[in-house]
This record gives C-alpha cells, sequence and structure tokens, in this order.
C-alpha cells in the first residue's frame, strides 16, 4: 500500500471506503453540499462499484467490461483496460498494480500508470469481490463459492479453498487472520498463510457484506436483518443488533462507531464497543451500498437516485444530492470535490 | 418465424385474431372506442400437453403456512413444506420428485421468472427460490441449468438473488447481454417482437428477452400483487410485462392497455410453449399500491403460496383473494370507475381509495378466451392445505 502513504489521507482512496481498514474514511470535513459539476463522463453501461481515487487519477470499473482512469481535475481519460466481460468489483490499489475482479472468472492487475496487464488470476464463478491486499498478498472469494490467496507480484495462486455458497463479501486481511462472508450464513475466519480455518459463525442468512475489524471486534451484517460484532479472535458473540430488514451493505468505521445501510432504507450508527444505537436516519427506502464516514460526516447513496450526507455525531441531514442511485457505489470525498459513481453509469466530479 | 394480428376493440370488449394478411373487421376508432392492434412475431413452436393451460387446467393448489413468515422473516423450512405438499396436492404424485418429474427432465434448460419489483419485500422470496432450485436438483437438473431472470438485473441485485442462490445458478438481467454455451446472448431477441401502438409512441417495439428462447422450460414464479394498472400482477403479468421489454407504455393516466396486451403476448408460442408451471409467492401479498407497495400498510401476511399450471385459474383465484382483502378494509374493488378515485401516485401511496388508473384486471378473463386457462369460477378446482 505503498503508494498512498505518500499523499493527504483525504485524497487517496485505495479500495472500497478509503482503504483496507474499511475506515470509510475521509479526513475531510464537507458539511455543505456540493454546488459546481467539475466534471462529468457517461460510460456505456451501468456502473456496480465504487470509485477510488489516488495521485489525482479517478479508478472506476463498469459492466461495459472497463477499467477506466480518469483525471481526477479534468475528466479526460487516461486509459482504459478492457476484459472480457462485465465487471462489478471495485478496484483495489497497491503499489503500481490496479486489481479488480470480472464476470469471467478471474482478477486482473493492471499498471497503474499505463493501463497495461501485468498479470491475472484464473478462478472460478463471476468475481464481485473487492480484491483486498495485505503484505504482498491480494485475497478475493467468488460467486462460484471459492476463497483465493495470489501472490501480488506475480497472480500465482498461494492457496484456495471451496465453500458452499457464494462469496461475494470483499475480505478483511490482517497479519494472521482473514475474514469475509459467504452466502451459506456463515462468517469466516481463516488462517492468512494457509487458508486453514480459524473459526466460522453461523448467522441466520447469506452474509454478503464485507466486514471490517475493529478493536478486536469482527463488524458485519447479515441477511437475517441482524448486525454482529464477532470475537476476531474466537467468533463469539460480543453483541447484535437487530434492524427491521436484510442487511447488504459493508460497514464504515470512525470515531469509535461503526455506520451501515440496512433494506430496510435507515442509516444506522452504532457505538463499537457496545452496539448501543447513536442514531438512526429517516428511511430512503433501502440502502445496499456502503457508507462513507469522515471527520464530520456520513454519506450513503441509495437505491432511488439520491445521495444522502448526515452529520455524524447527531444524524441531522446535512445535505442532498440527487443524481442517480446506486445499489452498491461508495462516493469519494476529499477536502474539496465528491466523486460519485452512478447506477445509470455517470461519473460526477462536484466542488 | 410466424406474425399474427390482434385487434382488440376496447369499447366493444372484444378481441379478433388473425394472421397477417387476413382480412380483419374494420371498427370504428373514435376517441371513446380505442382500437388497439398487436403484431406478434415469433417462432411457431409446437405446443405439448404442457403449455399452457398444461397439465391441471383449472387446478389450483393453495398451500398455507403459518410458520412461513415470523418476525418479518421468509422461514426457510416451512417454505419447504409448502411447496413439497402443494406440488404433491397438484399432481396426485405421492413424492415431490414424481411431482416435479411431470414438467421437468433432467436434460431441460429450467428458466426461473422472478418477481423482483417491490424488493426488498414483495418480491419472490429467495427461501422460495432456493427450494424450487432443490426440487429441480432432485430430478436432475444441474444448477448449471437453471438460469434465474427478469427484465431488471438492478432490482434483482438488491433482493440478492445475484448473491444468495446456490453456486452454478445464473442470474441474468434482461438488461445486460449474458453468455450460454460459450456464446454470448443480447437481453433480448431482435426477432421476437409485439409491435402495438397504444398511445402515438416513439418506440412501437417490444421484443421478447433472449432467455425465453434459449430455455427449454420456464418456471413462473410470480408474487400475490394488486397492480395499478393491471389490477393484479400475477402469473400472466409477471410472464407477459417480465419477459417483453419496453411495456410500461401500455398504461397512460387514466388509461391502461394491460387488457388485451398482457393476455395477448402470453400467447407468444415461446412463452405458451414452455411455461409448465406457475408457483405464485404469496408468503406477503399486496392489496393496493402495487407492484411496488411503498407503502407497508397495504403489505398483508397471506402466508401462502398458489400453484397451477393454468395461469388464468391461479391468477383468477388471485383476484378473488385481492378483492376480499379490499373490501375487508373499504377500499374499492378492483374493477372500480368511479373518477372520483383517481389520484396521482402520491395519492395512491397514502390511500387505498385512490389509483392511478382505470385497473384492466379483465387481462385474465381475455387470456381464458384466447385458450390459455380457465376463468370461471365453477370451472376451477381449488385445493387449499393447511399446512400448519
Amino acid at each position: 500500500m505503498g503508494a498512498h502513504t505518500m499523499e493527504p489521507a483525504s485524497s487517496s482512496w485505495v479500495t472500497l471506503l478509503g482503504d483496507s481498514d474499511r475506515r470509510g474514511g475521509t479526513t475531510a470535513a464537507r458539511n455543505t453540499a456540493p454546488k459546481e459539476l467539475l466534471w462529468k463522463v457517461t460510460l456505456g453501461d451501468s456502473i456496480r462499484s465504487s470509485p477510488v481515487l489516488a495521485a489525482g487519477v479517478v479508478l472506476v470499473t463498469c459492466r461495459d467490461g472497463h477499467l477506466y482512469a480518469f483525471d481526477a481535475r479534468t475528466g479526460r481519460e487516461r486509459w482504459s483496460y478492457a476484459t472480457p466481460a462485465s465487471v462489478h468489483s471495485t478496484p483495489s490499489l497497491s503499489g503500481d498494480l490496479v486489481l479488480f475482479g470480472c464476470d469471467d472468472g478471474a482478477v486482473y492487475a493492471v499498471d497503474r500508470t499505463s493501463g497495461g496487464l501485468r498479470w491475472k488470476a484464473q478462478s472460478e464463478g463471476a468475481i464481485w469481490t473487492s480484491p483486498s491486499v495485505h503484505r504482498g498478498t491480494a485475497y478475493f472469494g467468488t460467486h462460484g463459492g471459492v476463497f483465493n490467496a495470489v501472490d501480488i507480484l506475480s497472480g500465482r495462486t498461494q492457496w484456495s479453498r471451496r465453500f458452499d455458497g457464494r462469496i461475494h463479501s470483499s475480505a478483511y486481511a490482517t497479519d494472521d487472520r482473514v475474514y469475509f462472508g459467504c452466502s451459506d450464513g456463515c462468517v469466516y475466519a481463516l488462517a492468512s498463510s494457509t487458508g486453514a480455518d480459524a473459526w466460522r459463525y453461523q448467522t441466520g442468512e447469506g452474509v454478503t457484506a464485507s466486514p471490517a475489524v475493529k478493536d478486536g471486534l469482527v463488524l458485519v451484517g447479515s441477511e437475517d436483518h441482524v448486525f454482529y460484532a464477532l470475537d476476531a479472535g474466537s467468533g463469539a458473540v460480543r453483541w447484535r443488533f437487530q434492524t427491521g430488514l436484510g442487511l447488504a451493505s459493508s460497514p464504515a468505521v470512525t470515531a469509535g462507531k461503526v455506520f451501515f445501510g440496512g433494506k430496510d432504507g435507515h442509516v444506522y450508527a452504532l457505538a463499537v464497543a457496545d452496539g448501543r444505537e447513536i442514531w438512526k436516519s429517516p428511511s430512503i427506502r433501502q440502502i445496499t451500498a456502503a457508507p462513507l464516514a469522515g471527520a464530520s460526516l456520513v454519506c450513503v447513496q441509495g437505491f432511488f437516485g439520491t445521495t444522502q450526507a448526515y452529520d455524524l455525531n447527531t444524524g441531522d441531514t446535512l445535505w442532498t444530492a440527487s443524481l442517480g442511485g446506486s445499489l452498491g457505489s461508495t462516493p469519494v470525498i476529499t477536502d474539496d470535490t465528491v466523486y460519485l459513481a452512478t447506477y445509470p453509469g455517470v461519473i460526477y466530479a462536484l466542488r | 418465424m410466424n406474425r399474427r394480428t390482434f385487434v382488440y376493440n376496447a369499447a366493444l370488449g372484444t378481441l379478433h385474431v388473425g394472421l397477417l394478411g387476413t382480412q380483419l373487421r374494420a371498427f370504428q376508432n373514435t376517441p371513446s372506442a380505442p382500437t388497439l392492434q398487436i403484431d406478434i412475431q415469433a417462432p411457431d413452436l409446437p405446443l405439448s400437453k404442457l403449455a399452457m393451460p398444461g397439465l391441471f387446467p383449472g387446478r389450483v393448489v393453495q398451500a398455507s403456512h403459518a410458520g412461513s413468515l415470523l418476525n418479518g422473516r421468509v422461514q426457510q423450512a416451512p417454505v419447504g413444506q409448502m411447496l413439497d405438499q402443494g406440488m404433491r396436492a397438484l399432481t396426485g404424485e405421492s413424492t415431490s420428485k414424481e411431482a416435479w418429474a411431470k414438467f421437468i427432465e433432467p436434460s431441460d434448460i429450467v428458466a426461473l421468472k422472478v418477481n423482483p419489483s417491490g424488493t426488498p419485500t414483495t418480491t419472490t422470496s429467495i427461501p422460495l427460490m432456493r427450494e424450487v432450485i432443490r426440487a429441480l436438483n432432485a430430478v436432475g437438473v444441474p444448477n448449471r441449468n437453471i438460469i434465474v431472470f427478469d427484465r431488471n438485473s438492478n432490482q434483482m441485485e438488491v433482493l440478492g438473488y445475484h448473491n444468495l442462490l446456490p453456486v452454478g445458478v445464473r442470474v441474468v438481467g434482461l438488461d445486460g447481454d449474458w453468455a450460454i454455451g460459450g456464446r454470448t446472448r443480447p437481453g433480448y431477441d431482435p426477432n421476437v417482437f409485439a409491435e402495438m401502438n397504444c398511445f402515438g409512441e416513439r418506440e412501437t417495439r417490444s421484443y421478447m428477452g433472449s432467455v425465453v428462447s434459449e430455455a427449454s422450460k420456464i418456471i413462473n414464479l410470480p408474487c400475490l400483487k394488486e397492480h395499478n394498472a393491471s389490477g393484479v400482477t400475477g402469473c400472466l403479468k409477471n410472464l407477459a410485462y417480465g419477459c417483453f421489454n419496453n411495456v410500461a407504455r401500455t398504461h397512460r393516466f387514466p388509461k391502461t392497455y394491460t387488457d388485451p396486451a398482457i393476455a395477448v403476448l402470453c400467447t407468444a408460442p415461446p412463452l405458451r410453449a414452455k411455461a409448465v408451471l406457475h408457483i405464485m409467492d404469496g408468503i406477503r401479498a399486496v392489496y393496493h399500491g402495487g407492484p411496488f407497495a411503498w407503502n407497508p400498510d397495504f403489505v398483508w401476511e397471506a402466508k401462502t403460496l398458489l400453484i397451477g399450471t393454468d395461469p388464468v385459474a391461479v391468477d383468477r383465484i388471485e383476484l378473488e383473494m385481492v378483492e376480499q382483502k379490499r373490501r375487508d378494509v373499504g377500499a374499492p374493488s378492483l374493477w372500480d370507475r368511479n373518477p372520483q378515485n383517481l389520484g396521482s401516485a402520491a395519492d395512491m401511496d397514502r390511500s387505498a381509495q385512490k389509483n392511478r388508473f382505470y385497473r384492466e384486471p379483465g387481462h385474465i378473463k381475455t387470456a381464458s378466451e384466447l385458450g390459455l386457462g380457465r376463468w370461471e369460477l365453477e370451472q376451477i378446482e381449488l385445493r387449499k392445505l393447511q399446512i400448519s
């Protein structure tokens, strides 16, 4: 992850929710709605993933099968890389590589500067997860039920395991464990180096959201309507929180709070320590995208066309933008710009 | 390819059918008596005994289980019991496997037509889908030969079909390309379409989804819901308006041409020949504000499945259930023609007294007249199962 440490934290988003810690995060304090369109680009198909930002370049995948790199200031296309199938995976940056999964069952590693292919790691089933990179290894699951650990330099598979369900949950990797959810209803913790079972916890329905790990807790929601905090070491339930419908939105964690959206349309803010509800937003019908959580605000894209920003501490609505909703895209917010990717295939840069 | 023309006269309520080139009776076309012509171009497939109305014309099984919905969650095991016993009651077979084998062969490519609109609660539920897939596996159909489809991939994704169904099952939104047998197919088949001009719209064709062409059998999985234009969205509408694109153009306040369009589209030979079984998800049901049902007050926990091979008979039972529920809450009939009860979408979402259109549930009877099933209640055999 060397590249992003050279830049201000608020302008470097190397993977889903900012960085591999899922801090969700921006240090930008943006309490007013964007008022000016800097640029917008309309792609050839729908966008189902989140943009990432680093070194002045916005990277985004599209269902038209491409990974695109745009100049963050002008929107000018720097390069694009074409795959043979649709892409639903949020790109992940590591050093000079951009990694992303494809519906053809492969993860592609593309040179971040030129857009040239460096390697391709073939697996089974469409890959909608975002590869999670930790200490030279990329971890990712597939809709074919295979979880893989791949060497980041060569693309060689270090280990892989097969599960009895689709893996739609992007992994969270630490030095010794890798955590993810599966449609079989389990949250899994595997040994990072071998893939051996550390523990598993069975929820009441599929787990499609991506977990975050904070203060020794694995934080993730399930389609069984419950948000769980599991002991990262043992998998024991430390606390649970009942919501109104299924949870597919990955959590963001900052300032002792965990934030996530629900299919019941609410954004929830809970205390990481004990699961106490701090606030709950009014419903915007249904949310499956992950919220971002920054220094002062929480922001989420709803399914029905709005982007909502809430006060981090109170949940009061700060601003709303109606630009076309998203199933699974999280905006990028820097000190001066908001980048949004929408379901109709439009990327906005707003000041 | 064959081409067939249907001419509907709204004032007379009559529908005439002829092959292209046949002289059709001319109707007087006045603003109060509009005439709609629908041409369908589709391959002329042979209709086996499985074709609609299928093996059991007029027979509908209603399987109910009080435990199928608990604390807002659809329960897997009770749904499995409802489906298992319902299929045995429909067919008279002693085992579920034998029941399913009356419709499905191991070599079939089976397309499951779901209803994901109205997400996230009033849709074809994931537990029901899992049980249907399990039953197909039991008769020898592998997951790779099962295709779950609808027009709108975004609605399917929000509900979780892409993420929660068994590994290997294909989930296809017709709004994008998809692959089968090493070939990439566009979502809609450019050679199979319905041509109609409802209100002078610019695009007058509705193309049929290519999954219908590729599948050898279709299992139709609609929801038990009121619909603000067609009265109910059941078996017939889920097939017609879920397999053909560009169909919302048939309604323009306050008029809708869902009758006869829904019925006519269902006669397209690929649909009629392949849709061999209809399993209606009524675990949650909607009596007003459908199909999306944004107001949860209009959703009731019916905890039931309706199963049959005759889409007209199943839809007629559904219609009676929704009408009864509306009577229970004091809402106007689905056949209401009082202009005072017309309103905006917001009015409709607030009050069960208001609606955006004069609903046209007559499409069910029209489908019966086109040979797709039985409309008259005295010709329908309703078998009720209360499982728990």
